[in-house]
């Protein structure tokens, strides 16, 4: 296996609901003319509370500085783990479980904090620049671990750093108790993409989605308490388009311009946090991820600045929702 | 992000009329000569000779990202087109009655997850196999390999599940993938390897390359590149692939798949397109974004397979197939030679042939060979007997003399020009020359005067004293000044008009003109030594000689009317008729008789007239003044023009090695130079290296010409002339015990008083046996046939027939020097004498030693070839 160390330096932002006309401008440019920019990894995410914003730093010039705009402190660098030259076939489970316990656990025991993208086309792990010798560190042995640079991958080596947690608890047996309080909106939601050259034709019906919901908001305000979510995500990333949203979302798209799985399969969300989570507290995807992961259960998970969505496939929701549920109890 | 698709060209496999453009609808075209009936109604120009008639259209797929060709006859014209929803769809033009096609038409192969085809390609063996390059996603594969007999299979997708995709009913979609590879990548371009159509090349977009087996999945070969797009397979070489990224293209070689073999030169813009000439070799045409040419490479010089240190030669073109449009695609006939179709972003197709460049070859014999395509042409000279000699090419003419002996007469050294056909005026002259320069040096050297070698009217002529001379045979005196001297004299000599001696007797020369016919020339001759009357004779004896010219007897007339009254009717007369005679001669005799003393322009600067009785001339009538600046006029321009009689005024000096050169310059003729200049030059002459080049060339003409028996003769003629050129020994026989040149342990012990000669083996057969090596006196190897030590003389054989001894005596004794000689096979090391070495080859193939089935005499490549000349 390789692990792609991805040559994008990223912030990570939040935007306040009310302020977001004031950064309509530069998130358009970012989101529809990708080659009036040089970015090249851009990501938003619509939750009820605020609107994440991943941006490298030729993106981050585009948005304005402003009160509404928090951006946590720290530059981020996006992982991505590659099948590479091995082998092609064996493992079934997709996402994060695929991945949960050769990256996320290893780096959870070593306390390396963790911000997750999961994306149509593949998962970033985004760890803090400053934590990437004790990543390489901590994956080396598992993991090829190849740098971009200029587009070509380059063999990068472990410089040997530890943090001091040298070699930690022997976790894997135990299971990771769950900290944070789980809930699980009532709607499903769709993992799609669409073809670039489509994008123009669906560029207002998408403004119309990640803007102007407010509207509908209030109106939903009601549902929401009933177990409806208000969540929605855009990401541009090397020229690849993923999105996340809701069925009914779905709908107001004409036909055959999203892409639709065979199978069409419908996912539901598992929320994780009561308070805002914050960006040092380490572990919490892994609590999320090992459980699925020894129940082969695929899952997405998306990261924002407040709280962590994890989605997964709506048949398995109440199996997994038991499974949380068990190690919540034992953590207790 | 434009959504505007640029049209792409695809030609069809069988078809070579047929070709499809593909933008947002399918556009299937017939291509015709132009103003045929058939084309006329409709059809679209695309070059002078040829137009194109739209016959389907097809707009069924929407969405299109790539399409290809179905590569088996039956059915024709099925394609596939990759949508941009990963889907890939089977779709037909124009053939909508082909039952066989019918059923496939409109099947569809739908991934498990949507998401853009990249690429598309049919298997080459298996036409059933599909392959699919699809975009990333992070849970399914981006390569799938669909095989287009399947049936749908409704359970490989639970039924319920089928929410999103629409026409599942007409039981035409597949969903199950024959194979599966790739996970967590996408495929940008791939092809199937045609050495083994199990193979397929796939480039993904983690920048890699990967070769996958489909009969084990799990292990591929891959490497890591940035060009990852459009790879193709060279049709002619298949072990060489091509792909691109941005601006470059890499080329691969399969067999040694770490690095690219090279990759091109960089373009300033993306490439487009990228493919290989079906009908050429290792022609590779490429086109970048925006761009109205195509650069063409060819790759036909580079060395296979690639060594490592060697940078392969790439001839890189470009083509401008319509002038002024931009280009969106292009696509190779699939037979025609060289020819292509372009497309312009607005559909204006082109039809076009690229030219093949011409190369060129000289044969060292006359022949002239070009190729061009796929054509080849000789020239050759016409063998005829009826082609004058003068205008056979140089080499014709070298090959003839070289047969003849051209330049090998020592002795009368003029006759080489007779060797040489005799039908070629300067090398007369140069020969005629030589001989005079070699036959005045040698009558010197006997006097002791001095080193003569260098002898040219040019280097005689310094000083003079003047005498003078009254007409003879003519009752008027006159004062025409006549000057002599010992120098002037020596010049004459070298003219030939003299022989040698204190007289100026020109009568001898005089009989030889008349012997040769040449009256002309004879009278001339005589009227300059001032005989009039010796020169109305002559005229009158060529005039009643048979085949004469009864002219000759008017001009005799009119010569004894000669009269020195300066304002004379025959004075006015002869000067203004002379312009109008034919022969030179006769020409400059008027001019002379009718100049004023000392202004004789007209004879000097005749040019019909020979160098040499223009020299003589010059050396009887110019004063000391005006005579070396003649000489150095004359002289300059025969070095500008290259002719060989101004050897007469340089000789062979340094002036005579520029002379040369341009007479080399504008003939070719390195045998008349490399025989000249040994003849008669002095050392430092030879060593100009300009001289040493024309012998080098000489020889390897002999050699190519496989006149080696010409060649040898050429270096005994010439290590004669030049000691300096005589080759030192090269190859020296070493002893198997002490490891000591067995020759150069013989000279080194000169008391041992036995010649050997330089290959070790005694000179004479019958006055030595050295069978032992001089330095340790241990026993030589003996000879596989004869068993006898090397050294034994091969005389004392029984395979020698005393016969053949007798036959001739000096040629056998030649030979049998060479039979003595050491041989002995580099492979296996077994030989003998010569002589039985040449024998036993004769009749048999493998080595004399038993049990030694090496066949040496076909290794020995110059073994094979027979020389084409004779000893």
């Amino acid at each position: 296996m390789e692990l792609h160390i991805l040559e994008h330096s990223l912030k990570v932002a939040s935007i306040a609901k009310e302020g977001i006309q004031i950064c309509t401008h530069g998130l358009i440019k970012l989101a529809f003319l990708p080659s009036k920019t040089r970015c090249k990894f851009f990501s938003l995410t619509e939750t009820p509370e605020d609107y994440t914003i991943i941006v490298d730093e030729d993106g981050f010039k585009e948005l304005p500085e402003s009160e509404y705009l928090s951006v946590a402190e720290a530059t981020w660098l996006a992982l991505n783990v590659v099948s590479g030259g091995g082998n092609a076939t064996s493992s079934q489970p997709i996402g994060v479980t695929k991945i949960a316990k050769s990256v996320i656990a290893p780096l959870a025991d070593h306390n390396i904090s963790v911000f997750m993208l999961s994306t149509y086309q593949t998962d970033f792990i985004l760890v803090r620049e400053r934590d990437l010798p004790m990543v390489m560190h901590t994956l080396s042995s598992e993991f090829t671990l190849l740098r971009v640079v200029n587009g070509e991958a380059v063999a990068a080596n472990s410089t040997g750093v530890t943090n001091g947690f040298v070699k930690p608890k022997l976790g894997n047996h135990l299971p990771r108790p769950i900290i944070h309080p789980l809930s699980s909106p009532s709607n499903m939601f769709c993992v799609t993409s669409l073809d670039p050259d489509t994008l123009p034709s669906v560029a207002t019906l998408l403004m119309d989605v990640m803007f102007y919901s407010g509207g509908a908001k209030e109106t939903g305000g009601q549902s929401e308490d009933s177990g409806h979510i208000r969540f929605f995500s855009f990401s541009l990333i090397e020229g690849y388009i993923s999105l996340v949203m809701d069925e009914q979302t779905t709908r107001r798209f004409p036909n055959n311009v999203l892409f639709t799985s065979a199978s069409g399969e419908l996912w539901k969300m598992v929320r994780i946090g009561g308070q805002p989570l914050g960006f040092d507290e380490c572990g919490i995807v892994a609590q999320i991820s090992e459980p699925l992961a020894t129940a082969d259960i695929p899952a997405y998970y998306i990261s924002t600045f407040k709280f962590d969505h994890a989605l997964v496939p709506e048949e398995n929701i109440q199996s997994v929702i038991g499974a949380l549920r068990t190690n919540e109890s034992t953590g207790q | 992000m434009s959504s505007g698709y640029k049209p792409d060209i695809l030609w069809s496999p069988h078809h070579a009329d047929r070709y499809v453009i593909c933008d947002t609808e399918l556009s299937l075209y017939r291509i015709g000569p132009a103003g045929s009936s058939e084309t006329k109604a409709g059809a679209l120009p695309l070059s002078e000779e040829t137009a194109a008639t739209l016959l389907a259209i097809n707009s069924d797929t929407p969405y299109m990202k790539c399409v290809a060709w179905y590569p088996k006859q039956e059915p024709e014209c099925l394609l596939a087109v990759g949508q941009a929803n990963g889907r890939v769809v089977l779709t037909s033009l124009g053939q909508s009655h082909n039952s066989k096609c019918k059923e496939l038409v409109g099947k569809e192969f739908v991934p498990k997850h949507a998401r853009q085809c990249n690429t598309l390609a049919w298997n080459p063996v298996d036409s059933n196999w599909l392959a699919a390059g699809l975009d990333k996603h992070r849970a399914d594969f981006s390569v799938l390999i669909w095989d287009i007999s399947s049936k749908f299979s409704p359970e490989a997708v639970p039924a319920e599940k089928v929410r999103l995709s629409g026409d599942v009913d007409s039981g035409l979609v597949v969903t199950k993938p024959l194979y599966e590879l790739g996970q967590n990548d996408a495929c940008l371009s791939l092809c199937w390897l045609p050495r083994d159509h199990q193979k397929l090349l796939l480039a993904g977009m983690h920048r890699n390359l990967a070769i996958f087996d489909l009969r084990n999945t799990s292990q591929k070969t891959f490497v890591n590149t940035k060009a990852i797009q459009g790879v193709t397979v060279d049709p002619h070489f298949q072990d060489r692939v091509a792909s691109f990224f941005e601006g470059q293209v890499a080329i691969w070689d399969l067999r040694k798949f770490e690095k690219p073999v090279f990759t091109l030169t960089e373009q300033p813009k993306p490439l487009t397109k990228v493919a290989w000439c079906p009908t050429r070799m290792g022609l590779l045409a490429t086109l970048t974004r925006d761009s109205n040419i195509i650069r063409l490479y060819d790759m036909q010089h580079t060395p296979m397979p690639f060594g490592d240190e060697v940078e392969p030669t790439i001839i890189e073109r470009s083509v401008q197939p319509c002038s002024e449009s931009i280009i969106s695609s292009f696509a190779w006939h699939p037979s025609a030679q060289n020819r292509m179709v372009v497309v312009s972003p607005n559909r204006v197709m082109n039809d076009f042939t690229v030219f093949e460049r011409i190369s060129l070859a000289w044969s060292s014999t006359t022949a002239l060979m070009w190729a061009c395509g796929r054509h080849l042409y000789e020239c050759t000279e016409d063998a005829g007997q009826g082609v004058a000699a003068a205008e056979k090419d140089i080499a014709t003419k070298m090959r003839e003399r070289a047969q003849s002996h051209y330049g090998h007469d020592t002795v009368q050294v003029w006759r080489n020009h007779v060797l040489a056909g005799g039908d070629d005026p300067q090398l007369r002259s140069l020969w005629y020359t030589l001989h005079y320069i070699l036959h005045c040096s040698a009558a010197a050297l006997q006097e002791t005067i001095g080193p003569f070698k260098a002898y040219s009217v040019k280097v005689i002529l310094e000083c003079t004293t003047e005498t003078r001379r009254c007409w003879s045979g003519s009752d008027r005196q006159t004062d025409v000044p006549w000057y002599h001297s010992e120098e002037r004299s020596l010049a004459l000599q070298l003219c030939g008009w003299i022989s040698r001696g204190p007289d100026i007797d020109v009568e001898p020369f005089l009989k030889s003109l008349e012997q040769e016919g040449e009256w002309e020339r004879a009278a001339a001759v005589a009227l300059f030594n001032l005989d009039i009357r010796r020169a109305i004779q002559i005229l009158n004896k060529g005039a009643s000689a048979e085949k004469g010219d009864l002219n000759l007897n008017v001009v005799a007339m009119a010569l004894s009317g000669y009269t020195d009254e300066k304002n004379s009717l025959w004075r006015e007369m002869c000067s203004s008729l002379r312009l109008q005679l034919k022969k030179p001669y006769l020409c400059v005799m008027f001019a002379f008789l009718t100049s004023e003393p000392g202004a004789y322009d007209a004879v000097l600067y005749e040019s019909r007239v020979a160098v040499r009785d223009r020299v003589a001339f010059a050396c009887m009538f110019l004063n000391d003044a005006q005579l070396p600046r003649y000489i150095d006029k004359l002289a300059n321009e025969m070095k500008e023009a290259g002719n060989l009689e101004g050897i007469l005024l340089t000789g062979l000096t340094k002036d005579g090695v520029d002379l040369m050169e341009s007479y080399v310059d504008q003939t070719g003729d390195v045998q008349t130079a490399s025989f000249c200049m040994l003849k008669g030059s002095p050392g430092e002459v030879l060593k100009d290296p300009r001289v040493q080049c024309w012998i080098e060339n000489y020889r390897n003409l002999l050699d190519a010409w496989r006149f080696w028996h010409k060649r040898a003769e050429f270096d005994i003629h010439r290590s004669k002339l030049d000691s300096s050129s005589k080759p030192l020994a090269q190859v020296f026989v070493s002893c198997n015990f002490c490891g000591k040149s067995i020759s150069y342990s013989c000279s080194a012990m000169p008391h041992q008083g036995r010649g050997f000669s330089q290959y070790g083996v005694s000179g004479s057969p019958t006055k030595s046996k050295v069978t032992s090596c001089p330095g340790c006196r241990k026993p030589l190897p003996r000879c596989a046939l004869c068993l006898m030590n090397m050294g034994t003389p091969v005389s004392s054989c029984p395979g020698t027939g005393k016969a053949d001894e007798k036959a001739d005596l000096t040629r056998d004794k030649k030979l049998a020097q060479f039979n003595n000689w050491f041989t002995w096979c580099h492979n296996c090391r077994h030989g003998g004498h010569a002589g039985h070495m040449l024998s036993w080859f004769r009749d048999h193939s493998e080595c004399p030693v038993s049990a030694c089935t090496c066949k040496c005499m076909q290794l020995d490549t110059t073994g094979n070839l027979v020389p084409s000349d004779s000893v």
